[in-house]
């Protein structure tokens, strides 16, 4: 007897994460060719873009699992994308950590720092969370700007710390006669921890760990009872979001090749931390792949409206190419859209881009039955 | 039917106060290995306070609550489930966003060891975990006739489903005592029938449960000993047949003409 390949007749085949079916198989391939392909095809603008998508990802997949998956708000998410940042900048940079030294000590001390705030969110929730956490934005500042030896003040400091591995090095890659830009290989860098990273974070949302998170979002009560303590998951929570923020904060620093303090805390860092959450918004709350999908939109958005706004000349903008005053400025004009996007999904999509992908999904499953 | 008299569970004398307002005044009363016992009372007799206080969610002010022989008062929550005490919820405390195999999973928690990093890992132990576990909850998925509904949300089942799905995660942590509060509140004749055989069948595999329901007719068919609560003060205790003839009782279900 022959059975479909997609049948399942095992537990084992039923917790597959790759499934068998054909369209999931050509879906990876399609993925890697373009992981491949797009550094060779695309503008250096376009790929700088793209690696920019890719560190807001990596990121916001660590606030997806702690807003998404465990139910804390935070708004302290910058802070943690600062400490990976300086990071790069004083290990990688100062020291000349090699990238395999600097990048996990990024998510070490990310990880850290977050599980000392994680017992904040045992006494507090909701809107109280975020004002406590909105407090380590202010914090922050003042460490980055003051700490001097570490961070070189206010001022900024330089970031060339080492992206090579074994053989390969990211900044300056060749293989075999081709030579890549360093945009590109960051590219490959950025990109392959992406997927890894997506890789671990769904393989935690679907076994213990990651159930136990969803249980205290949900019931945090009843999650008690059966056994699922609050504390240490909630504590966890910010740990892993926060290594994951900090690791994404080390490749911004790579990205930029410079830090500074003012891009972490106070009011910047706010509108970084609300773009993090902007993401989560848009893409889906509590679906993995929707912080990438949310990355795309967000992430790049503000990049393409500062490349525009050298090109064309946009109504009511100041500083555009047009040269006309205007009552905006191109930074402003990105805030006002980020709020409005989280207002327009939070009214028409909630779910995010992840459940449009969903439903158009089922809708070619159960064709050509409407349901 | 089990006969075995020796107590697994000893309340002796709780009392609960909320500022002036005393919850629970001098409850006691033992379980025996096996036994199916019923809580019964009128609105806000204290029915529910018994199980917070079972599951160290309130904390008695006078008394002592013993698991064989491991005193509950003053502990956690967590320490109850750890000693084996599962609990179904009035009002529903299912993970809603998570779907029916999950809830279910969640009721094993204790009983597996995957920690953040082999869960991320996922080969080795977390998929061994995962397959082994995934077997209990199988079961009791068939016992309660869940099959069509394994990975849909929970949040959106009917009522009488969700019930059986919160005794399915009650019951996945393979309790030693097993709180079911008001299990047929809310549920049609056919849907009461099948949760009381759902019940009996677990008491024949030999778990000791405490039952609270309003269903008079469900509880004196199937408890073994039935105490009535009336504000707080237990009024009587004995088989079925003995507190639905005892007069305090029905003084306190009827009122009495004055």
């Amino acid at each position: 007897m022959t059975k479909a390949r997609t049948m399942v007749t095992k537990y084992e085949d039923d917790l597959r994460l790759f499934r068998r079916s054909r369209w999931y198989q050509v879906g990876i391939l399609l993925l890697l060719v373009a992981y491949l392909l797009v550094p060779t095809v695309a503008s250096e603008f376009q790929i700088d873009v793209l690696n920019r998508v890719g560190y807001f990802a990596i990121g916001a997949i660590g606030l997806n699992l702690l807003t998404g998956y465990t139910g804390q708000v935070s708004l302290g998410h910058a802070f943690f994308v600062g400490v990976g940042a300086y990071v790069a900048a004083y290990f990688g940079t100062q020291h000349g950590w090699p990238l395999l030294a600097w990048l996990p000590m990024a998510a070490l001390l990310g990880g850290l720092i977050g599980a000392f705030i994680g017992p904040f969110a045992l006494r507090l929730r909701g809107q109280y969370l975020a004002i406590i956490t909105l407090g380590l934005l202010f914090v922050g500042e003042h460490v980055f700007d003051n700490w001097e030896s570490v961070t070189g003040g206010g001022a900024g400091t330089q970031v060339a710390a080492p992206l090579k591995i074994g053989p390969l090095d990211f900044g300056n890659l060749k293989l075999g006669s081709t030579v890549y830009s360093r945009n590109q290989g960051l590219f490959f860098l950025i990109w392959a921890v992406v997927a890894i990273v997506l890789l671990l974070a769904r393989n935690l949302v679907r076994t213990r760990p990651g159930r136990a998170l969803q249980a205290v979002r949900d019931r945090d009560l009843a999650a008690e009872i059966i056994g699922v303590s609050q504390a240490r998951y909630k504590i966890s929570a910010f740990a892993v979001s926060s290594m994951l923020a900090a690791m994404a904060g080390g490749f911004y620093a790579v990205i930029q090749q410079y830090v500074s303090p003012t891009e972490f805390g106070g009011q910047v860092g706010l509108f970084l931390s609300i773009q993090f959450i902007a993401i989560i918004i848009v893409g889906g709350v509590g679906t993995l792949f929707g912080s990438v999908l949310g990355a795309f939109v967000v992430g790049a958005l503000p990049r393409v409206i500062e490349n525009l706004s050298t090109n064309v000349d946009l109504p009511f903008v100041s500083g555009d190419k047009g040269g006309d005053p205007g009552f905006l400025t191109v930074f402003s004009l990105n805030q006002m859209l980020f709020g409005l996007l989280i207002v327009a999904f939070l009214l028409f999509e909630p779910r995010g881009l992840a459940a449009v992908w969903f439903r158009i999904k089922a809708y070619f499953k159960s064709w050509p039955f409407s349901y | 039917m089990m006969t075995s008299s020796e107590s697994l569970l000893s309340v002796r004398d709780v009392t609960l106060r909320f500022g002036g307002v005393a919850a629970l005044t001098g409850v006691s009363f033992d379980v025996r290995a096996g036994e199916l016992f019923a809580v019964i009372g009128p609105n806000g007799a204290g029915k529910t306070s018994i199980f917070n206080c079972l599951n160290a969610v309130y904390r008695p002010q006078e008394g002592s609550i013993t698991l064989q022989g491991t005193e509950l008062v003053g502990r956690k929550p967590g320490f109850t489930a750890k000693l084996g005490i599962a609990r179904t919820f009035q009002n529903l405390g299912l993970f809603t966003n998570l779907d029916v195999v999950d809830n279910l999973m969640l009721g094993r928690h204790l009983r597996m060891r995957t920690g953040f990093l082999a869960g991320a890992v996922w080969l080795g132990r977390a998929r061994r975990e995962e397959i082994e576990h995934r077997r209990r909850v199988e079961e009791i998925i068939e016992l309660l006739e869940l099959e069509p509904y394994r990975r849909t949300h929970v949040g959106s089942l009917p009522y009488g489903v969700q019930k059986r799905i919160e005794l399915g995660r009650a019951l996945a942590m393979d309790p030693t005592l097993l709180l079911l509060d008001e299990p047929v509140a809310g549920m049609n004749l056919e849907e009461t029938g099948d949760m009381a055989r759902a019940i009996l069948s677990i008491q024949a595999s030999g778990v000791s449960m405490i039952l609270v329901e309003h269903d008079m007719q469900m509880v004196m068919d199937i408890a073994d000993r039935v105490m009535a609560l009336d504000f707080g003060i237990p009024i009587a205790i004995g088989t079925p047949a003995e507190v639905q003839s005892d007069e305090r009782v029905i003084e306190a279900y009827l009122g009495v003409a004055s």
